[in-house]
């Protein structure tokens, strides 16, 4: 045989020049022939790369796979095809909606942009005043206070589906599921009706309210599912020790679940974070910076996108695309700090527990 | 808290299992003695791991379980109502099938774990450490890696820590279910060694399905069988030496020597 150029540390990998351009040839030719056939004839391009492109990316694919294994091969090209077709379909318009959002919202950014209200800004007043402050201050307090009761209630819910033997436990199940379908606007509706029959005044806490059925059944089903995940050997292991059942849950089960209970959290954050009808519906706008949300109408990041979006004013756009930079940027720093918690925690618990034991 | 409790006796009398309404055991009548090491054998699905899990009430845990009769620990009933679960394993340690260390915990913590879950009060922590692992014959293996994860060691490592961590509790009796099904032949002769040192200061009963197991390290055998839908009962129980070497019954001559099962 002939002498391999280096040592072959991955063998299965062997160079084959004639595959490599056959593979190359496959993957530009499909795009560079139906560029030609949309330039030349008009046809829709959105259409022509599900309909002239898809095709012919497959056919290629298909001869250089037929090519090499055979009928097989084929399967395997089509595969390859189509996962890679559709995912970077998502990856595009992903990256487009952080792009735009990024490029956009960028030219509002400022630090003033970050730390004032709008209190003196009209439609026509220029960027350099005014900013988010108050909404981002709203979005994080009613946001906050939410998720410190959804959160605790959410994971106790799955812990009653996971742990006990109850006979109730479908009922609940089945109520989670359903709720978790409920459209934010409904809940919005129901806590305003509850405004209006009781006579309170539009504020920061019936926003809460009114995400609250948003954020609970999310919740409860992702830790639901990190609870069953933990293997029953480590809660027998527990129990064989002479553990009480609630020793096993909080000193076993509960640790070995935590990554997935973060994730619990940061799946409820993002289910209620970008809420904007039952905010509208319930909190309200104000232009104005609430510390208090028993009392008045509060800014958040969405109703700000919202209520800029629909101004006719330039300067107004920019603004509406600076908060939601800011709404995306919130959510970023939130999962981030969530991860580093959920692991710098499990790393501390050991230096303590030596302490203790001393 | 080091000192080591004498051994107790343990033995049932005519425990009868049901999950549902089948009925997988009927009528077992065991005596564990003190310091003895006894092997429950027979082929799978005779009910034997069952019958080790009476032993401690882990058994209670499965919700179809139901059973009948007693088991006696130094006399006292464990199903009575001087006793309860959580009492009983503490006095009754078990290993399990397959390894099952604490994934979040590191080594030591995982032998304390179980007085720390119990509830009980940790005297000397390193000490207790020290000893624990010794005499799971795993100290020279880990003594300068107590604080990593338990997850980091091999199976048999692991194994021997779950051994360890039961002999932290102190427990009178110590059930193993097959502790050695899942390991190397090294770990299973380690294992083994381990068991043959534990009986000077403990009961202990293994389920195995490994024949030369049984015969090296027990001093008594119980030949546990279920024929077609039937529960399974004990069908010859004696010395290791007898069972092996003169059962009385053939369905036992012919499961000792791999005719069946």
């Amino acid at each position: 045989m002939s002498f391999a150029p280096r040592p072959a540390i991955q063998p299965w990998k062997r160079a084959n020049n004639s595959r490599r351009l056959q593979i190359i040839l496959a993957t530009l030719l499909p795009g560079a022939l139906s560029f030609l056939i949309v330039s030349s004839a008009s046809i829709d391009p959105n259409l022509a790369l599900i309909a002239i492109f898809l095709p012919l990316q497959i056919i290629a694919a298909g001869i250089v796979g037929v090519r090499a294994y055979g009928k097989r091969g084929f399967g395997d090209a089509l595969l390859v095809v189509l996962t890679t077709f559709f995912s970077a379909f998502v990856l595009i318009m992903l990256l487009s909606v952080l792009l735009s959002v990024l490029s956009e919202g960028s030219k509002a950014i400022s630090l003033q942009f970050l730390t004032q209200n709008n209190i003196y800004v009209s439609n026509t007043t220029s960027l350099d005043y005014g900013g988010v402050a108050h909404a981002l201050l709203g979005t994080v307090l009613i946001v906050g206070v939410t998720t410190i009761v959804a959160v605790p209630l959410g994971i106790a819910m799955s812990v009653y589906l996971t742990q006990s033997q109850s006979k109730l436990r479908g009922i609940v199940r089945t109520v989670t599921q359903a709720l978790s379908g409920l459209p934010s606007v409904v809940s919005g509706l129901f806590v305003l009706s509850v405004i209006g029959t009781f006579g309170f005044s539009k504020s920061g806490i019936f926003g809460s309210m009114a995400l609250f059925p948003l954020m609970l059944p999310t919740v409860a089903r992702v830790a639901e599912e990190a609870l069953k995940l933990v293997p029953a050997d480590l809660r027998l292991a527990a129990l064989a020790l002479g553990a009480p059942n609630y020793k096993a849950f909080f000193q076993v089960i509960l640790p070995a679940a935590k990554s997935g209970l973060v994730t619990a959290l940061l799946l409820g954050l993002a289910r209620v974070i970008g809420e904007t009808a039952p905010l509208l519906l319930t909190v309200n706008v104000n232009n104005g910076t609430s510390w208090n949300p028993f009392n008045g109408p509060m800014e958040t990041l969405p109703a700000y996108v919202y209520g800029y979006l629909s101004s006719s004013f330039s300067s107004s756009h920019q603004r509406a695309w600076g908060a939601a930079l800011v709404l995306l940027l919130l959510v970023a720093v939130l999962f981030g700090a969530a991860r580093f918690l959920g692991r710098a925690k499990s790393m501390k618990s050991k230096p303590t527990k030596q302490k203790a034991s001393k | 808290m080091n000192s080591l409790t004498k051994a107790s006796t343990l033995s049932s009398e005519d425990i009868s299992v049901w999950f549902g309404q089948r009925q997988v055991l009927s009528d077992v009548n065991l005596t564990f003695p003190a310091n003895k090491v006894t092997a429950l054998i027979g082929p799978s699905g005779c009910g034997k791991s069952t019958f080790l899990r009476t032993l401690n009430r882990m058994h209670e845990l499965i919700p179809s379980a139901g059973l009948s009769g007693s088991v006696f620990l130094d006399g006292e009933d464990i199903y009575g109502e001087d006793f309860d679960a959580v009492t009983v394993r503490i006095k009754i340690g078990m290993v399990f099938q397959k390894p099952n260390p604490f994934p979040t915990m590191s080594i030591k913590d995982n032998i304390l774990s179980g007085l720390r879950l119990s509830g009980r009060k940790i005297g000397n922590a390193e000490e207790l450490v020290e000893t624990s692992l010794r005499r799971a014959s795993i100290w020279n293996e880990v003594k300068d890696r107590l604080n990593d994860q338990a997850i980091s060691l091999s199976g048999g490592q692991q194994q021997r820590l779950c051994i360890a961590r039961s002999l932290a509790m102190d427990p009178e009796v110590l059930l193993m279910d097959e502790p050695c099904s899942a390991l190397d032949p090294g770990s299973t002769r380690r294992i083994e060694e381990t068991i043959k040192e534990l009986s000077s200061s403990m009961t202990i009963v293994i389920v195995t399905h490994n024949m030369q197991q049984a015969q090296r390290v027990s001093d008594q055998t119980a030949f546990f069988l279920a024929d077609d839908n039937t529960p399974g009962g004990v069908v010859e129980f004696g010395a290791t030496e007898q069972i092996f070497n003169g059962p009385i019954d053939q369905r036992t001559n012919d499961y000792v020597n791999g005719h069946f099962g």
